[in-house]
């Protein structure tokens, strides 16, 4: 549940169904020759261009860490979605970004490597966190510093409060008779009817 | 018309500064005819604003294109009913919609209470009326909603236009919810103006005792209430219309509407430690002057666009304007406080560290820390642009890392707080009320674990939900027993009855059993999946225990819009369940796109299903679906808080009394001494509430 609120795992499907064949035809078996001949060629021109079409699981979630830099929407590359648009999917520059990370890591560089490049070629923004130092630190920090200052004040407050409890006079309570009738008159109601206005 | 409505605009401007002043010389000279007359004043506003906003309806209605208001947000085929919401599709009238609801609260304020509390009244018009003129400031002279278009002709001479065909209204915005949500959300923030004014006023006129707090608690709850059904209304026309799956993405309008929310139930909470104990009294003046100002900077980011976020629609560079009433509300709430401080001295000390008043101290803390861990995210890009000189981005992996954590240990002390009596709870006590939910929360940790619920942070979600249902279930099961086994009436009658006795505390666990089903449903959200697939006619997909068949894709066309359909059939475990029809669809005035999802949901998980369009690459088209467990508890959670907060705004059948001694130690020990049997119920009778 770290990514609680909008993480979304995605199973891609093959984006491409293998085509249906009638079969005993000649023109069809043709047909499908020329296919399995223009599929060969188009799976070997993604094998020289590595991960073009598939997404490596270490480059999906890369694309969840960096913002897609469109400047139409608040998505990251990897969520990208893009409501009022003509297509409600990973936008061109989303798909592009998807690539390159794709591509950097086929290359075998570490998660930091990759991210440092993006930052490089797109600015700080394109982080979808605060990097965990120098004065982004800070934006981490402070939402765990302050509780804990607060709680140590607050926990000030108490002792100060027990404190003064304490220097009350200690005579026992002094209860006046009437106060006592009543409030023994009163005890023998059944609790959820008590207090408030 | 465009000038009857600038005129009333005006003229209620100056009735709201007439309110201030003559407010003010009325409590300085103390002049009952003066207070009077600012009292009228107030509602001379209202009367006023309402003219103007009706002047500004009944331009959308008459299609008049000739305000450059209407030919923005509004177009010949619009249906009446978004013409209506149109209203609010702009910044000017968005900022009129705030005045006029403000104008409509200070109206029932002044009018309800005009013949009680005179010591207190003048005060609260006064800030009313100081609240409403900085809105009508901004109604005047910054951001007037009825400009009238007008050029200049050949020889330079100014004329009046008039455009025959308006530009529409932005289509996110046509979807019958957002007909509801926004007035919900200004509902919420005008709302919390009416504590703000009570709480400043009782400092300022040194106003005796806690009457501030009892007179503005069903304001406070009302405006609570109303802020709670915009964002969830919100959140679920993210979900409905936005086709990304989810419902909240930590954008900063979403931020800022939830952090008022934050303090407000921070406010609800505290405010019966001043009730019962005269405790925090600097808190609860502070936690309700914080939530009107987080309300104005609410209004502020989404007015203003300092923060980036796809609420865009409602932009401009208003912000300067807000930073200086914001910084003019917190001189006059800081110095209030100053000059009176001597009068928010505390009655009561706090006895023990297990008590009713420590566990509404954490309540506090972790709402607050709560509250500052999305402002601190929302406001951090602005900070580090002014400090580094570059933006940065704050995106919901970090909100969610952060806030997580906090809602969790929140959902516990949600759980155990009620069970602890005021004052002080001895070990014994707590063993005995904690034994049962706790091992119901184990017990369900473990089924949970088996069934699948394998991410931490989800089975600790389930674990405390089931905690505090149990804890809230055994509170109306101990009561009703007393009740049926002395009255001999059936369980269910006696719990009716315990409720309507006092419909603060049965309504705020019913409020309480509402948000752990919301969490519940938020605890669903690392099991979703998602699939995305080209499909041609006769073409299926499939997920979790759903086929879904692409049976056809046609094309619709009307006035309004024209519309791509997909038309799907959803098998379930084989066997034909319902026909889906996403749709996309094209606004003819503005030439945008909108998804229309479909979804198919019940109470385990939603089949969410969207038509994408058509691949950019190969031109077929695409169907993304998702298959998301648990959404629905999420809305189903928010009809239980709404219908829980009726129910402690209801008065209580029987007037209770409230036994308070003068003396340090609690009435319930005294007794418990003279007469021990008696003693035992006193004991509880404390306890409980």
């Amino acid at each position: 549940m770290t990514n609680m609120l909008n993480t979304r795992t995605t199973e891609r499907a093959p984006q491409r169904s293998l085509c249906r064949q009638s079969r005993f035809s000649v023109s069809s078996v043709l047909k499908f020759s020329l296919r399995a001949v223009a599929l060969a060629t188009i799976l070997a021109i993604s094998a020289a261009q590595p991960a073009r079409t598939q997404e490596t699981p270490r480059g999906k979630a890369l694309g969840k860490r960096v913002l897609c830099m469109c400047g139409g929407c608040e998505d990251s590359a990897g969520l990208c979605n893009h409501p009022g648009g003509t297509f409600s999917g990973p936008c061109e520059t989303a798909r592009g970004m998807q690539k390159d990370l794709d591509a950097h890591v086929t290359r075998g560089e570490s998660d930091d490597q990759i991210l440092q490049a993006m930052v490089e070629q797109y600015g700080p923004t394109v982080l979808v966190e605060p990097p965990k130092k120098g004065f982004d630190l800070l934006a981490w920090i402070m939402p765990i510093a302050v509780p804990l200052i607060a709680l140590v004040l607050v926990w000030e407050v108490v002792r100060r409060w027990r404190h003064k409890a304490t220097l009350a006079p200690a005579g026992g309570p002094q209860v006046n008779a009437d106060f006592l009738a009543r409030a023994q008159r009163e005890s023998g109601r059944e609790p959820g009817r008590e207090h408030d206005e | 018309m465009d000038i009857l409505g600038s005129f009333a605009l005006l003229l209620a401007f100056l009735a709201a500064v007439y309110a201030v002043l003559a407010g003010i010389a009325g409590i300085i000279t103390r002049r009952t005819l003066l207070t009077k007359s600012a009292r009228n004043a107030g509602v001379a506003v209202f009367v006023l604003v309402t003219i103007a906003v009706g002047c500004l309806e009944y331009f959308f209605f008459t299609n008049d294109f000739s305000i450059v208001y209407v030919v923005e947000h509004s177009n010949r085929a619009l249906p009446g009913f978004y013409k209506f919401a149109a209203l609010w599709a702009g910044q000017e009238g968005s900022l009129l919609f705030w005045s006029w609801l403000l104008s409509i609260y200070a109206f029932l304020v002044l009018v309800l209470n005009r013949k009680r509390h005179p010591e207190l009244m003048p005060y609260v018009g006064v800030v009313l009326a100081g609240v409403q003129t900085f809105f009508l400031t901004l109604n005047n002279f910054v951001a007037t909603p009825f400009r009238v278009l007008a050029g200049p002709d050949g020889a330079g001479v100014m004329h009046l236009a008039k455009m025959s065909e308006g530009h529409g209204l932005t289509p996110l915005l046509q979807y019958p919810e957002m007909v509801i949500h926004p007035p919900m959300l200004y509902l919420g923030y005008t709302g919390f103006t009416v504590p703000f004014a009570f709480a400043l006023a009782a400092l300022l006129g040194r106003y005796p005792g806690e009457k501030w707090i009892h007179i503005t608690r069903r304001w406070t709850m009302i405006a609570w209430c109303f802020q709670s059904i915009g964002i969830l209304l919100g959140a679920h026309w993210a979900y409905a219309m936005l086709g990304w799956g989810g419902y909240w993405a930590w954008d900063p309008v979403e931020n800022a509407s939830l952090l008022p929310w934050i303090t407000g139930t921070a406010f609800l909470h505290s405010v019966m430690m001043q009730e019962k104990r005269g405790m925090m009294k600097v808190w609860n003046v502070w936690l309700v002057f914080t939530t009107f100002m987080l309300c104005i900077l609410g209004t502020m980011l989404t007015r203003s666009g300092v923060v980036s976020s796809v609420h865009a629609f409602a932009q401009s560079s208003i912000g300067s304007w807000f930073v200086g009433f914001l910084i003019l509300t917190f001189v006059v709430c800081f110095a209030a406080y100053w000059k009176n401080r001597d009068y928010l001295r505390s009655d009561n000390q706090l006895d023990s560290l297990v008590s009713r008043e420590s566990s509404f101290l954490f309540n506090n803390l972790i709402l607050l820390a709560a509250c500052f861990a999305v402002l601190w995210g929302t406001l951090f890009p602005v900070l580090s642009e002014w400090v580094q000189g570059s933006k940065i981005s704050v995106g919901a992996p970090f909100f969610n890392k952060v806030n997580v954590p906090i809602a969790l240990f929140l959902l516990l002390l949600t759980g155990v707080g009620p069970l602890l009596a005021w004052r002080k709870t001895s070990f014994d006590a707590l063993k005995r009320n904690f034994a049962w939910p706790f091992s119901g929360g184990l017990l369900a940790g473990i089924i949970g674990f088996i069934w699948g619920f394998r991410d931490i942070y989800s089975l600790l979600c389930l674990i405390l939900g089931v905690f505090v249902t149990l804890t809230i279930a055994s509170e109306f099961f101990r009561g009703a027993r007393v009740i049926s086994s002395r009255d001999g009436t059936n369980f269910f009658t006696a719990m009716g009855e315990l409720t309507m006795r006092n419909t603060r505390r049965y309504g705020g666990y019913v409020i309480h059993f509402g948000m752990v089903l919301v969490f519940i449903g938020i605890a669903g959200t690392p099991f979703n999946k998602d699939l995305q697939k080209e499909m041609a006619v006769g073409e299926s997909l499939r997920i979790g225990p759903y086929t879904v068949l692409c049976q056809n894709f046609d094309h619709l066309d009307n006035a309004n819009f024209e519309s791509d359909r997909a038309t799907l059939e959803v098998f379930k475990n084989g066997k034909s369940d319902m026909m889906l029809f996403p749709e996309r669809r094209l606004f003819h005035a503005s030439q945008v796109t909108e998804t229309m999802v479909a979804i198919q949901s019940s109470p385990l998980r939603d089949l969410y299903v969207v038509y994408a369009g058509r691949s950019p690459e190969t031109g077929k088209p695409v169907i993304h679906a998702y298959l998301l467990p648990l959404i629905k508890w999420i809305w189903f959670g928010g009809i239980v808080v709404v219908l829980g907060t009726g129910l402690a705004l209801l008065p209580n059948r029987r007037t209770a009394v409230v036994l308070r001694p003068a003396t340090d130690r609690s009435w319930a020990d005294a007794i418990a001494e003279s007469t021990p049997a008696i003693g035992a119920v006193a004991r509880r009778v404390e306890g409980h509430d």
